[in-house]
């Protein structure tokens, strides 16, 4: 399953156990993007007992944080009833923002597993 | 006429104004600009962790404009948006019409992000994703957190022009932090 990336929203595949997540994210309305990613991630999680997310965003405005919180913390949930999930953050070295965010969105998960990646 | 348009061509060239727009704002407009916008700042020499601060600010100053503009147009905030070089960097700065009460809820927001701290910034960011959007707010109310954020400084002024109460909005992102 692969949602197209447009010059608003960024690419997100789901494979068995995995999505990956990479573009740029500031949608004209966000619920428009978030609605069938998180009906998928569900689909996703409800069917593995590992799972596997791959994150690489070199923007996200305001209103996406609230839906990236969202899905770290349904992500986290899932996690803490028995699925094993991983997240990879990467980031390009030199963006201290996407670096920060990163971090930041780390800072509150409890089960998940997450590493961060810097890319050249 | 004539004059008017070499008085423009001068004051744009002179501040160093690259980037300008004035008039009816939607999302579907801020999509053109983006890719404008994005297009000269990739031109420039700047590092892209710059010109990506630079790029943050102009958006959540243009939501604000389509969102909260008092004079609208159908679906768009009338207002406009610009982005300069300076000696030190960019400055990107936004003009829209406000009513009495959106006025004193700016200068409130604003005021208390202008004393906070990078470390209070990110507290105070993470406290509004928590708890959702304020009353009246289409957004998650993190637009003006994220400004403070992403610029190397910011101010705010309230005009009385021409009957009108305009809000003006600027954000400074140094290339030499």
């Amino acid at each position: 399953m692969k949602i197209p990336a447009t010059s608003r929203t960024p690419a997100v595949e789901f494979l068995p156990g995995l999505c990956t997540i990479k573009g740029e994210c500031y949608p004209e309305d966000i619920t428009e993007f978030s609605a069938p990613v998180i009906g998928h991630l569900r689909e996703g999680i409800s069917k593995a007992k590992e799972y596997k997310v791959e994150i690489e965003l070199y923007y996200f405005n305001s209103s996406s944080a609230k839906f990236f919180y969202d899905f770290f913390e349904y992500l986290d949930e899932s996690a803490s009833e028995g699925t094993m999930i991983e997240v990879v953050w990467r980031h390009r070295e030199d963006d201290d923002t996407m670096e920060e965010a990163g971090e930041e969105f780390e800072e509150d998960l409890e089960h998940v597993k997450f590493t961060l990646e810097s890319i050249g | 006429m004539n004059n008017d348009t070499i008085q423009l061509h001068e004051l744009m060239l002179n501040r160093g104004t690259f980037f300008c727009y004035a008039g009816p704002l939607s999302e579907e407009v801020l999509t053109s600009l983006s890719s404008v916008v994005k297009d000269q700042l990739t031109e420039t020499d700047s590092t892209s962790p710059i010109t990506n601060k630079v790029f943050s600010i102009f958006v959540e100053q243009a939501q604000n404009i389509i969102r909260y503009s008092l004079d609208r147009l159908d679906k768009s905030g009338v207002g406009s948006v610009s982005i300069s070089h300076t000696n030190d960097g960019f400055l990107i700065e936004a003009v829209n019409e406000v009513d009495g009460k959106s006025r004193e809820r700016l200068e409130e927001i604003l005021t208390q992000l202008k004393r906070m701290d990078a470390a209070e910034l990110k507290a105070a960011y993470k406290q509004r994703l928590k708890q959702g959007p304020p009353e009246g707010s289409v957004g998650a109310g993190l637009g003006f957190i994220e400004v403070a954020r992403r610029s190397s400084r910011f101010d705010f002024a309230f005009e009385e022009h021409n009957g009108q109460t305009l809000f003006l909005y600027r954000g400074w992102v140094n290339t030499h932090a």
